[in-house]
């Protein structure tokens, strides 16, 4: 199942950032270190993949059939 | 989810912690001498202030004083702040004092890092849709991607 994309940016007291990426799928979330990098003016110092990354898009398939109604 | 990360912004060096060490100058004061991992002027003399010091900018250094203790900061070759504290401290004071200071320059970090993020999060693609202070102060804020952004 696959939601919309999302990212959650999490701004702690102490000055540093941690940040996840939620239902970007394959290695398209590596766009976002940069992305949040310079948004955030800062650098990554730390990372780890996480499901998403093996996942992939599911075509959502559409079926019309006809019903008879009774 | 896809990818964690954690991210320092510039304005914080990835330093150990805070590390005191005492001397004594030619007229036999105490100098307690501690290293921050402070990089920015601007936040460091607002954090200065939200601790209760008086700063003041005199040549390259950055003056502060509360009652009774003086503490100069200057800054390396590598852009971080170090703090030279005399008057009535030693080491463990210099130390509490430079982590009042650090905690406040955290602090001015998460605002001005809050405020850049707020600003410019909609021009890479990202609007926000909700926004939380947690229990520790952490601000967290989820944004929908609304178009490709790298």
């Amino acid at each position: 199942m696959s939601g919309r994309p999302r990212v959650e940016v999490t701004v702690h007291p102490d000055g540093s950032v941690t940040a996840q990426t939620h239902d970007v799928l394959g290695e398209r979330c590596l766009d976002y270190v940069a992305v949040l990098e310079d948004l955030l003016a800062a650098r990554a110092v730390d990372s780890a993949y996480t499901a998403d990354l093996t996942r992939t898009e599911v075509p959502v398939r559409q079926e019309n059939r006809d019903v008879d109604w009774a | 989810m896809s990818i964690s990360l954690l991210l320092l912004p510039l304005a914080v060096a990835s330093v150990a912690a805070v590390h005191a060490a005492t001397d004594r100058d030619a007229e036999g004061r105490t100098i307690c001498q501690v290293r921050t991992r402070m990089r920015d002027e601007t936040l460091l003399a607002a954090a200065l202030r939200d601790t209760g010091a008086v700063v003041g900018v005199e040549g390259q250094t950055l003056a502060a004083t509360w009652a009774g203790v003086r503490a100069d900061f200057q800054r390396g070759a590598d852009d971080i702040w170090t703090a030279h504290l005399t008057g009535d401290v030693d080491d463990a004071r210099a130390a509490a004092i430079v982590q009042a200071v650090d905690a406040a320059y955290g602090r001015q970090v998460q605002r001005a890092v809050l405020d850049r993020l707020r600003a410019q999060a909609p021009a890479a693609g990202l609007r926000l849709e909700s926004e939380q202070v947690t229990e520790d102060d952490s601000v967290r804020l989820v944004f929908a991607v609304e178009g490709r952004t790298a």
